[in-house]
């Protein structure tokens, strides 16, 4: 593998780590004012010590988050100079926001960590807010600037320089607002079903039952909304790479031959070399409909792009299928849930619990897979139709020992989060302390 | 808006170099410290609410200057590859040891290593931070295209791992110890108060000693940014304003006057720098080749313009709640010492 391969490796892993660790500093406040609020509204203390024991968990996660961050800040120029070169002057302003959001939240951790019985109740418990508001006005932001990368705008690109620079523009490319608001109830999913998970494994085996029911409940409603809603987002997401990035469409799909009413695969295995798709379900005139609502549209397929444009093919279509997969399981779960608000009997089942145990993992892996598709999707370019990876990665050679330095330190500090974890949830767990 | 942007630019580089510094100058004070039991307990009480803000400057400076100055950082990023890397290393190390060795819900034998990572994080880090700025005005980076020409040694690695540049990270470690004790002062009370007076006067101490060196070896071994530096007036005179105002300094900590100790210290750090920054402004890149200016190869306009506004629209929100936050935790002595209605002596 030459560098090239090495620093989009370790840009794929350090990118994948990090959106963890943010997606769960970004959607744990949430949980955590919520079980606050019970706590000043009743005063049962239940809420107070589940409360305490997630702003633990949010602590951890957003130190991981913003270390892996800050990371990740440096790498952009590290790893791609060319690109920041060029794209940094026209999409700073996401990421000048992005820093401002990030610093009002870091504040307001400070007053809500070490605000107990020293603030204002009141108070105390509105810091707590604005930590969730600007952790998801961070992610909106950077995930702007990643739209850009897929839809490019803002500027004039004239004899390979880029002209006429209007950074508001930019900000709101064409691909923010569909991008933003995939990731964002993506990431209300993954955690709400990764933290209900983790408290469903503690009902299952019978430890401490009331206070990991009243947790499962307050994570779960949020997440099982989001995974109604996020088809319907999903939707717009596709409609809008139909029309902008229509090779990306075609990867995704593993779309080869260009026609009208084109069938929708489900599944498949995908031979790069033939280009064909075996062991596949049809469903007839189906993507026509999905990208462009008509079941006679024409869709353009990959042979009909210029060979040295495909992205691998492959691995999107997989990770778009797994993307959606996951997603469709996750809704029926949150139906489940939502049936079980009404029939209680379901609730003392273990086959209950054990379905979102299971489930616990699954957001996350879909997280990962849509990231697989916008990123590896939008390959060979790293701003689509204007600039080539290949033509950003830095001079310096040697990525390949950085890459597995990186995966390396990731995988410690990994480990020692589910370690830390797993000691946060044993001391829940005391009768008493 | 040019200014607006520089304003912030040199505004969030003195934050992080006076609240970071004292963040990583609290590690080092620890690792050297015979006391390092006390020294932990003062710092959590410290630093701990404002821990991550002081590191978001870090942040808030890299995006500045590739959005502002692109060709600037396009050489620092690609030439410094290295040392930005271990930078990295150590504040996440040193970042999640913090967290953890106090939100780690079992207090046992895993606080040796969250307790080492921090020290040791604490220490090499600021070295780093140093020796990066060093290799800026070192006057050994190649800036080139054709890569082949060189070696990975000369490229990479020469530019910043050499005397100069380690001369002045210890120097820059040391300016985090002076600060972090001279702060630390007014957190305490009886015997440990009495360490960090003593500290404070250690590593004054070994703050001249350094800055002799480092002179000396740059005078010695012709390197430009130190001979510019000394031939420079603006420079010349910070340096030793504050070296004289080192006096009222020790004659504050001597009397117990908290608040006067932290602004002469402070104070002090910013004179240093910004003596450190004059020498050859706005050039602040020294290559082999020759000079580059800050300025050269500036965004156009309508990012400065948005990029100034940013940062003030930023700023309205940061600032009054970073204020609020020191306040509410009694970090900031002015204020409560009115609350308590006394003054200051």
């Amino acid at each position: 593998m030459e560098n090239l391969d090495y620093a989009r490796l370790q840009m794929a892993f350090t990118l994948g780590f990090h959106i963890i660790f943010a997606c769960i500093g970004m959607v744990m406040p949430f949980f955590m004012v919520v079980s606050h609020y019970k706590w000043l509204k009743t005063r049962k203390a239940v809420y107070l010590k589940l409360t305490k024991a997630w702003v633990k968990g949010v602590a951890i996660f957003f130190v991981i988050g913003a270390v892996s961050g800050t990371a990740l800040s440096f790498e952009l120029g590290m790893l791609w100079p060319e690109f920041m070169k060029h794209a940094g002057p026209i999409i700073g302003m996401p990421f000048s926001l992005e820093g401002a959001a990030f610093f009002v939240e870091a504040i307001a951790l400070g007053f809500y960590l070490y605000g107990w019985d020293r603030l204002p109740e009141r108070f105390h418990w509105y810091t707590g807010i604005i930590i969730g508001i600007s952790g998801v006005a961070s992610g909106i932001l950077v995930v702007s600037a990643n739209g850009w990368m897929n839809a490019p705008s803002g500027f004039e690109y004239v004899d390979g320089k880029f002209i006429n620079i209007d950074p508001v523009g930019a900000l709101f490319n064409p691909a923010w607002f569909t991008q933003a608001l995939h990731m964002t109830l993506a990431a209300f999913v993954a955690t709400s079903f990764g933290v209900a998970g983790i408290h469903a494994f503690q009902v299952f085996r019978g430890r401490n039952v009331e206070l990991h029911k009243k947790a499962f409940k307050i994570a779960l409603v949020f997440g099982a909304v989001a995974a109604f809603l996020q088809p319907l987002s999903g939707d717009l997401s596709a409609k809008d790479v139909a029309e902008r990035q229509p090779v990306k469409l075609a990867a995704l799909e593993a779309h080869y031959e260009t026609g009208r009413g084109v069938p929708l695969y489900i599944g498949g295995i995908v031979d790069e070399g033939n280009r064909s798709v075996s062991h596949k379900i049809e469903i007839p005139k189906a993507l026509s409909f999905l990208a462009f609502g008509d079941f006679d549209a024409e869709v353009k397929g990959l042979n009909d792009f210029p060979e040295d444009e495909l992205p691998p093919v492959a691995i999107v279509h997989y990770a778009f299928q797994a993307m959606v997969g996951i997603g469709s399981l996750l809704m029926l779960a949150g139906l489940v849930f939502f049936i079980s608000l009404k029939r209680k009997k379901w609730q003392e089942s273990n086959k209950y619990w054990l379905l979102f145990v299971t489930m616990a993992p699954l957001g996350f892996l879909a997280i990962e897979a849509g990231w697989i598709v916008t990123e590896v999707g939008r390959q060979p370019w790293i701003i689509h139709q204007i600039m080539r990876t290949k033509d950003a990665v830095t001079p310096m050679p040697g990525m390949k020992y950085s890459f597995f330095f990186y995966v390396f330190l990731y995988t410690i500090l990994a480990l020692t989060v589910v370690w830390l974890m797993h000691r946060q949830i044993k001391t829940l767990n005391k009768p008493e302390n | 808006m040019l200014y607006v942007v520089l304003f912030f630019l040199l505004f969030s580089l003195l934050l992080y170099i006076l609240l970071g510094g004292a963040d990583f100058g609290a590690g080092i004070v620890e690792l050297f410290s015979g006391n390092r039991k006390g020294t932990r307990d003062t710092i959590y009480g410290v630093i701990g609410p404002v821990w991550e803000a002081n590191h978001i400057w870090l942040i808030i400076l890299m995006v500045i200057l590739w959005t502002a100055f692109p060709l600037y950082f396009n050489v620092l990023i690609v030439y410094l590859h290295i040392p930005l890397t271990l930078i990295l290393l150590g504040i996440t190390l040193r970042g999640v040891a913090f967290v953890f060795r106090h939100y780690d819900a079992v207090v046992g034998s895993s606080q040796f290593w969250y307790n080492w990572l921090f020290r040791i994080g604490s220490f090499v880090t600021p070295v780093f931070l140093g020796m990066t700025f060093a290799a800026l005005v070192g006057g050994e980076i190649i800036i080139t295209e054709s890569y082949a020409d060189h070696s990975f040694y000369q490229l990479f690695i020469s530019n910043w791992f050499n005397p100069f540049c380690l001369f002045v990270g210890l120097f820059y470690a040391a300016l985090c110890a002076f600060l972090a004790s001279s702060f630390l002062i007014g957190e305490t009370e009886g015997a440990m108060q009495r360490l960090y007076k003593a500290y404070s006067a250690r590593y004054t101490v070994i703050l001249v000693v350094l800055g002799f060196f480092l002179i000396l070896y740059g005078y010695v071994n012709q390197i430009q940014f130190i001979r510019d530096f000394i031939h420079n007036p603006a420079s010349i005179i910070l340096v030793v304003v504050s070296g004289i105002l080192l006096y009222p300094l020790w004659r504050s900590i001597a009397n117990g006057n908290v608040l006067a100790n932290r602004i002469l210290a402070g104070i002090q750090v910013v004179l240093i720098v910004l003596a450190a920054l004059l020498a050859h402004f706005p050039n602040i890149i020294i290559a082999k080749q020759g000079e580059m200016d800050l300025l050269e190869g500036m965004a156009s306009g309508p990012t400065m313009d948005t990029l100034g506004i940013s940062l003030l629209i930023g700023g309205v929100f940061i600032l009054p709640g970073l204020f609020h936050l020191m306040k509410s935790f009694d970090m900031i002595k002015i204020l409560k010492r009115r609350d308590d209605g006394s003054s200051n002596g």
